[in-house]
């Protein structure tokens, strides 16, 4: 600060009134929350001052007749201060070159009515020369400080506003649950940021062409050549319009959502009204507000991509692991019927009648247990690839059950099968023929894994909005560790209870495998659940779907006389 | 003189163990590895007295030249002859194709030689069914069919059925010990609209089963194949 002769120029010194203005101006300047100030983003609408003038005018009437009306009572030093202050406080309102002309006009006001002699430009004392020429340096540097405080305040309001502003397109391209809404975020927070109706377009696939309509979306009304220029935005991965070094020319601003590697995943248009000036950091902020979407919707690709290849990675060790699983399983019926065809070829001869027989019938049986295993693997390959289509027809749980054990009967010579079904089943939705493998391949693995003469049954009810197909059996049951693992296909190890048989080890995976991927292809579930007694329960839960009604024009189902 | 049979069937080694076992049981066979010698031997054997060229004809499904189909569409124009469908299990549709075609059974590779001279025999007593219904008359344990006076009695009971049941009943007793698809039955008993109106014959059957069988859930008479159709089992005697 500038000594003012004969002034302790300390902080008490001031009065607190002008101590307290002080600190408001100094707030306004730094802070920008105390004075209305004039955004100045050249596209937004312009937040009108309040009447700048008006204010600046009351300020220099009010200190004009402090310093005429006590002219005679208070000092020249009072007055140059009165004068200060009023220069100040008008800078806060007027623009720094109407402030630093009325400043002027002030303190040459100042030398012409109070500085002695009055009436003249011409001073008496030569201290006072000192003193004018000081408090117009001094006007000047207060009235410049406020000027470019407010400048700071301004750009740090802005970026406040900015910063504000990405982070609510951040949260609610976060909330948005489609592209197409994330796209709508992004047009609101450009629409706040300039105040007109933009425009965008957005790729649903990240190597889409041009004109393929289907690939992209738009947002907004857009003619042709806006389309042109948004499709070229895409392409090239670069802003166009005024302000961006690239066709200034045109009637609007073109900005592309850049995600990375110079990948564009859309653009957006921002019209602009005739001969506006786009400023940088608006231009920036649009940029910056296009980007985040960019960015988002890149991190979504590259998410995709990541989970695709991983996914293909998977299936392929998968397919590897089932190939090695079944080739292991078909080794053994293999060598069982090569040992018994041999077996009868080269020893024909010398074999007793029922040792033929018995090998005659080892090879019947290898051959069946193979051919099941064929099926349950094609089943397996087919319901693992994608899009596959089940031949769903409504079906009678009776007529499944009933076929079900029709077939397995014929590997249970002691008869230890039951079937049991609840009176008034509903139809049930299904294919046919995957379904009456999956039972059989259940009631297959009951009668292999338990022992005669303890019944396997075939149980059918309704539990609430389900129907139930339960295959339980009195066998040892499974390990509890087992009993989500037994349904993988890899899976391969002694899970009964309690027991080391070897022929447990034999080709349960495919079986159960396929089983459990019948039950979900039909949207129902697969689960074992041991028995209170003993035991296991595998239940295939399918929900019930309401059947089509028996027209009146077929005959009705509990008919006339005959 | 003993049955001609035509065997269509591309893998050598399934042929001759057939056409082996057909020997041993007293059939004359022939066989043809490809759709065209499947022509040329039904051209070649020609007609003998007006009757067909042979009596039963087993027809592979996965042919070198081309579909089963065709070979059954040119025999169905002159001749009823019986044809067994020989399938894999992939080749389900196809199958239902055939039986709808008019083809009279069908099998499942792998099958045993005992099935397969089973549905032979079973086809062979159908024989002709088609023009003269042969069939009037149907028995199997407690259970006796009289189609021509409407009649049916369980142990000597009359068992009341309605027009519809009864229709459905008669037409798979007409073709006893083989499969008459759900396609087939829809548009015999309810007429061509209703073929695709499987929830019909669901509960129909469930029906008849409830008057005929002892455990509709166990059924011993009659009988589902999945995904195709239905089967009253064979008479006895």
């Amino acid at each position: 600060m500038i000594p003012l002769p004969g002034i302790d120029a300390s902080a008490d010194f001031w009065p607190a009134h002008l101590r307290r203005a002080w600190r408001a101006v100094h707030e306004a300047a730094t802070s920008g929350t105390v004075a209305p100030m004039t955004d100045d983003d050249p596209l937004s609408p312009r937040r009108p001052a309040r009447w700048p003038w008006a204010w600046a005018g009351v300020v220099w009437a009010v200190a004009w007749v402090l310093m005429l009306g006590l002219d005679r009572h208070i000092g020249l030093a009072q007055a140059a201060i009165t004068l200060v202050l009023a220069s100040a406080l008008a800078a806060i309102w007027l623009p720094l070159v109407s402030s630093l002309l009325t400043t002027t006009a002030a303190v040459l006001a100042f030398d012409w009515f109070i500085v002695p002699p009055k009436h003249s430009f011409s001073v008496e004392l030569s201290e006072d020369v000192l003193l004018v020429v000081e408090i117009l340096v001094l006007s000047w540097v207060v009235t410049a400080l406020l000027a470019r405080g407010r400048v700071l305040a301004a750009r740090a309001r802005r970026s406040a506003r900015h910063a504000d502003q990405m982070r609510r397109l951040g949260d609610a391209l976060r909330d948005a649950e489609d592209p197409l809404q994330r796209g709508e975020a992004l047009r609101e927070a450009l629409v706040e940021l300039t105040g007109q109706p933009a425009r965008l377009l957005l790729l649903r696939d990240a190597t889409a062409a041009p004109a393929d309509d289907d690939a992209a979306a738009t947002l907004g009304e857009l003619d042709a050549d806006e389309l042109v220029g948004l499709w070229h935005c895409v392409r090239l991965c670069r802003p166009f319009g005024p302000g961006t070094g690239h066709e200034p020319e045109l009637p609007a601003l073109y900005l592309p959502l850049r995600g990375a590697e110079a990948k564009a995943y859309g653009a957006a248009l921002l019209p602009l009204v005739p001969n506006a000036v786009v400023t940088e950091d608006v231009l920036v902020q649009a940029q910056a507000l296009c980007d985040q979407l960019g960015q988002l919707l890149h991190r979504a690709r590259t998410q995709r991509d990541a989970e695709s290849a991983n996914a293909l990675a998977q299936a392929q060790a998968m397919r590897n692991a089932l190939l090695a699983a079944i080739s292991h399983d078909y080794r053994t019926p293999l060598a069982a019927i090569l040992g018994a065809a041999s077996s009868l070829r080269d020893q024909g001869a010398k074999l007793a009648p029922e040792q033929r027989e018995r090998l005659a019938q080892s090879i019947m049986a290898e051959t069946r247990q193979l051919s099941r295993l064929t099926d349950n693997t094609l089943q397996l390959v087919r319901l693992d690839a994608p899009g596959v289509k089940l031949a769903l027809d409504w079906e009678s749980p009776d007529e499944l059950a009933g076929a079900a054990i029709e077939r397995a009967r014929r590997h249970d010579p002691e008869r230890r099968l039951k079937v049991w079904t609840e009176p008034g089943l509903p139809l049930v939705r299904c294919d046919a023929v995957l379904f009456s493998q999956m039972l059989e391949n259940l009631i297959d693995n009951a009668l292999k894994y338990s022992d005669a003469p303890a019944p396997v049954e075939l149980h059918v009810r309704r539990h609430g909005e389900h129907v139930v197909f339960a295959v339980r059996d009195s066998g040892p049951g499974v390990e509890p560790s087992w009993r989500e693992r037994i349904f993988d296909v890899f899976q391969r190890g002694d899970w009964r209870s309690g027991s080391h048989n070897s022929a447990a080890q034999r080709g349960a995976g495919v079986g159960l495998a396929v089983c459990r991927a019948i039950a979900r292809a039909h949207g129902g579930e697969l689960q074992l659940r041991p028995r209170s007694q003993g035991g296991s329960s595998f239940e295939c839960w399918l929900r019930e779907q309401e059947a089509p009604r028996v027209e009146e024009r077929g005959p009705a189902p509990d008919g006339g006389a005959p | 003189m003993s049955l001609r049979v035509l065997l269509v069937e591309d893998d050598r080694e399934l042929c001759r163990t057939l056409k082996d076992a057909m020997t041993a049981e007293g059939y004359d066979v022939f066989t043809a590895a490809s759709l065209s010698e499947g022509f040329a031997l039904l051209t070649g054997l020609g007609a003998r007295a007006g009757g067909p060229p042979v009596d039963l004809v087993l027809l592979d499904l996965g042919l070198p030249d081309g579909d089963g189909e065709q070979l059954l569409a040119v025999l169905r124009q002159k001749h009823t002859v019986p044809v067994i469908v020989i399938s894999a299990r992939e080749s389900d549709g196809q199958k239902v194709r055939l039986l709808d075609a008019g083809a009279d059974d069908y099998l499942v590779k792998p099958f045993s030689i005992r099935e397969l001279l089973a549905r032979m025999r079973v086809g062979l007593r159908h024989r002709g069914t088609s023009v003269s219904p042969a069939v009037t008359r149907y028995s199997v344990g407690a259970l006796n069919i009289d189609l021509g006076t409407h009649e049916v009695t369980l142990a000597g009971q009359p068992v009341h059925l309605t027009p519809t049941e009864f229709n459905l009943l008669a037409r798979l007793v007409r073709s006893a010990g083989q499969v008459v698809t759900h396609r087939q039955l829809l548009a015999d008993v309810w007429g061509a609209e209703f073929t695709e109106h499987t929830h019909y014959l669901r509960l129909y059957m469930a029906q008849l089963r409830g008057k005929l069988e002892d455990n509709p859930a166990d059924p011993q008479l009659l009988m589902n194949e999945p995904g195709v159709g239905y089967r009253i089992v064979e008479p006895q005697g």
